[in-house]
């Protein structure tokens, strides 16, 4: 392999891995909080993209306008789900969530499916994020530096509020033991609530990111990325905010390497990403940045 | 006594005289679901077909009822059947799709329930059945027709294949197009493979930069050959694409934007210069209804599928009589249709025409007919 496609190979590999790595922190926090594997996690980012295509196709927002008002509905989203859905179930078995996640899943891809039909359509793209930038032999759209940059910041953001804010210390607490978090007079249900929004928050920006790197959006767009990030947040250690995004490098790689150095199985590429997880799973249960879930905390 | 034998004998006689009877035809289509562009170009055609000729030659009124598949396995049996059972259909058009054609074909089969798929080309699809029929050119001819046209009316020398492994149309694309490119002093570097529903493709088209072909040729459905294209641009990859009728539906350049600009590829109709009296008239039909003359590959091909069953029930004493249908069906000769002249032999393979165009200015234009 000459040294211009390996380069460009690891900035597709960076600028997918960053998505992957969006929407697997929402898998992570929620599970540990709750226990729960969000499987309607990647719908809410398919909700996303098309509340963006839509405030800009019909409401006639700005691009920055667009995100913005994509990224407070799917806040509200990831709430209302939360209140309706799994907040009367706190004290049911785990495997009762579980499924209803995939209810919702299930009625959001229809809702979706029903409103802008099932058919593909094409994402807007502002002028400004289709620049073709090129260094030497590589090439590659703006939005693809955009994305990763972007996609560490609020990286760094989410670090930040989990780990010097009040309130991520309660997120923490909570995920350590939620019964005396209660008896300690913090409301578990509000962490909850916050927790649920800034899963959702960054799921919408990962659709958005998705949706400006690949412009087509459908209704069942979210079923595969969604499968894939939550892939990423078990191989990075499910729980651990910092492993989520390791891991949504590690599958982001994965497939683009599969491509380059063996252009015969550049099919299979979603099957090899399995398969690494499955290897590093037999060696480390726990993920690689993960623990022993019942002894610790994030 | 005497009078009502008279009674009952003319009653008998009212009745068949009187009374047309209504015939069920079948669309069996995917209209909504991720090729639901497919299924409602050609449902187009049928339906346009029927107003056209709403009536067989005894009288019989055509009804053409509409079942969805969604582009799915399972929902395509499910509507084959209750087309059958429920619906009572004689003859059936459709799916679009070759993987789903052949799950039609296998259900009517045992039913001795004719079908003409409009748009199935894999050449496969009639191996195992003895109702079925297509109005479609076939693969081997599609991919042919694109090799020789790569070769000696373009003069490429060197070519990328990409290939979506989950589909049986894409392979069988993919095989005949590499034996005659080869036979024609071609060279194809390699072979990409892919599957439907696939978004990212930049590993893909970064790998088609460093082999540097003449071209590429992509015989896909349109929503990876739309990604595909898109995503070749945004690393200035500006090879010349070639496709087939996989991508000859306005979704595609809805999807593709700019990027698709020269996208060539292989289609059964143009509607610019109409081939036969037929689709002249068809022509005007639609501009009336619809306002344009921009009619789609598919769309046509529905017609045709209609206009060949109907010809075909018009031989028959009793247009139910399926196994009559189905033998006059694979005895249409130089039946000049909206498409162009299709004859279709005696397993049902239709011989006739094919189309190359290219996308320019986001409208598909002609380029070259390639004959059989």
């Amino acid at each position: 392999m000459e040294f211009s496609l390996f380069l460009q190979n690891m900035v597709n590999g960076f600028s997918l891995g960053s998505m992957y790595a969006l929407i697997a922190i929402g898998y992570t926090m929620v599970y540990g909080v709750l226990r729960l594997i969000n499987f309607a996690h990647g719908d809410i980012m398919m909700v996303g993209a098309y509340v963006c295509f839509f405030g800009m196709v019909s409401l006639n927002l700005p691009f920055i306008a667009a995100v913005v008002f994509a990224v407070t509905i799917c806040a509200a989203l990831g709430i209302i789900t939360d209140t309706i859905a799994y907040k009367p179930l706190r004290k049911a078995p785990r495997i009762s969530l579980l499924i209803t996640a995939i209810g919702i899943s299930f009625f959001l891809e229809n809702l979706f499916n029903v409103i802008f039909g099932s058919e593909a359509k094409a994402f807007v793209i502002p002028q400004y994020l289709q620049k073709v930038l090129t260094f030497g032999d590589i090439t590659l759209a703006m939005s693809a530096v955009f994305v990763p940059i972007i996609t560490l910041i609020l990286l760094a953001i989410t670090l930040f509020i989990l780990y010097r804010t009040k309130y991520g210390m309660a997120i923490r607490a909570l995920a350590f033991d939620i019964h005396t978090v209660n008896l300690m007079g913090i409301d578990a249900n509000l962490i909850i609530a916050i927790v649920f929004a800034l899963g959702s928050m960054l799921a919408a920006i990962g659709g958005v990111f998705w949706s400006l790197n690949y412009p087509s959006i459908e209704p069942m767009m979210g079923v595969l990325i969604g499968l894939k990030a939550f892939a990423a947040a078990v191989l990075g250690g499910i729980g651990s905010v910092g492993g989520a995004v390791l891991g949504g490098f590690i599958i982001g790689f994965t497939e683009v390497v599969v491509v380059s150095l063996s252009p015969e199985f550049s099919g299979f590429k979603d099957a090899f990403a399995f398969i690494f997880l499955i290897l590093i799973l037999i060696f480390k249960p726990t993920g690689i940045l993960g623990y022993d879930f019942e002894k610790s905390r994030f | 006594m005497k009078k009502i034998t008279t009674l009952a004998l003319s009653l008998a006689a009212i009745s068949s005289f009187g009374f047309a009877k209504e015939i069920t035809i079948a669309a069996v289509m995917p209209v909504t679901g991720a090729v639901a562009a497919y299924g409602q170009t050609a449902y187009e055609g049928v339906t346009l077909a029927n107003k056209m000729r709403p009536t067989l030659k005894n009288g019989d009124t055509i009804k053409v009822v509409l079942l969805d598949t969604r582009g799915e396995k399972v929902e395509t049996s499910n509507a084959t059947t209750r087309a059958i059972s429920q619906n009572k259909a004689v003859g059936i058009i459709g799916e679009l799709i070759t993987a789903n054609t052949m799950q039609v074909m296998a259900i009517a089969d045992k039913n001795k329930i004719p079908v003409i798929a409009p748009a199935a080309t894999s050449d496969k699809l009639l191996d195992n059945v003895k109702f079925g029929s297509r109005v479609c050119f076939m693969d081997s001819f599609q991919g042919k027709a694109a090799a020789e046209f790569a070769a000696k009316d373009l003069g490429y020398k060197t070519a990328v294949i990409v290939v979506d492994q989950a589909q049986v149309y894409s392979l069988g694309l993919a095989k005949t197009f590499e034996a005659e490119f080869t036979k024609n002093g071609g060279k194809v570097l390699t072979k990409l493979r892919i599957s439907s529903g696939d978004k990212d493709f930049k590993a893909i088209v970064s790998q088609i930069k460093s082999q540097n072909p003449d071209f590429v040729y992509v015989p896909t459905y349109h929503p990876e050959a739309a990604l595909l294209a898109r995503q070749a641009k945004q690393i200035n990859l500006n090879k010349p694409m070639l496709g087939s009728d996989g991508v000859a539906n306005p979704t595609f350049i809805e999807l593709g934007g700019d990027s698709v600009d020269g996208f060539i590829f292989s289609d059964s109709f143009d509607a610019s210069n109409p081939p036969t009296e037929l689709s002249k008239k068809f022509l005007d039909e639609y501009e009336k209804d619809k306002g344009t003359r921009d009619i789609a590959g598919f769309t046509a091909l529905g017609a045709d599928a209609y206009f060949v069953m109907v010809e075909a029930m018009d031989k028959c004493a009793d247009p139910g009589d399926s196994v009559c249908v189905n033998d006059q069906i694979h005895q249409t000769k130089e039946f000049s249709g909206v498409s162009g002249v299709i004859s279709i032999d005696s397993k049902g393979n239709a011989i006739r025409s094919v189309v190359m165009k290219e996308i320019v200015g986001g409208k598909p234009t002609f380029k070259a007919n390639v004959n059989p």
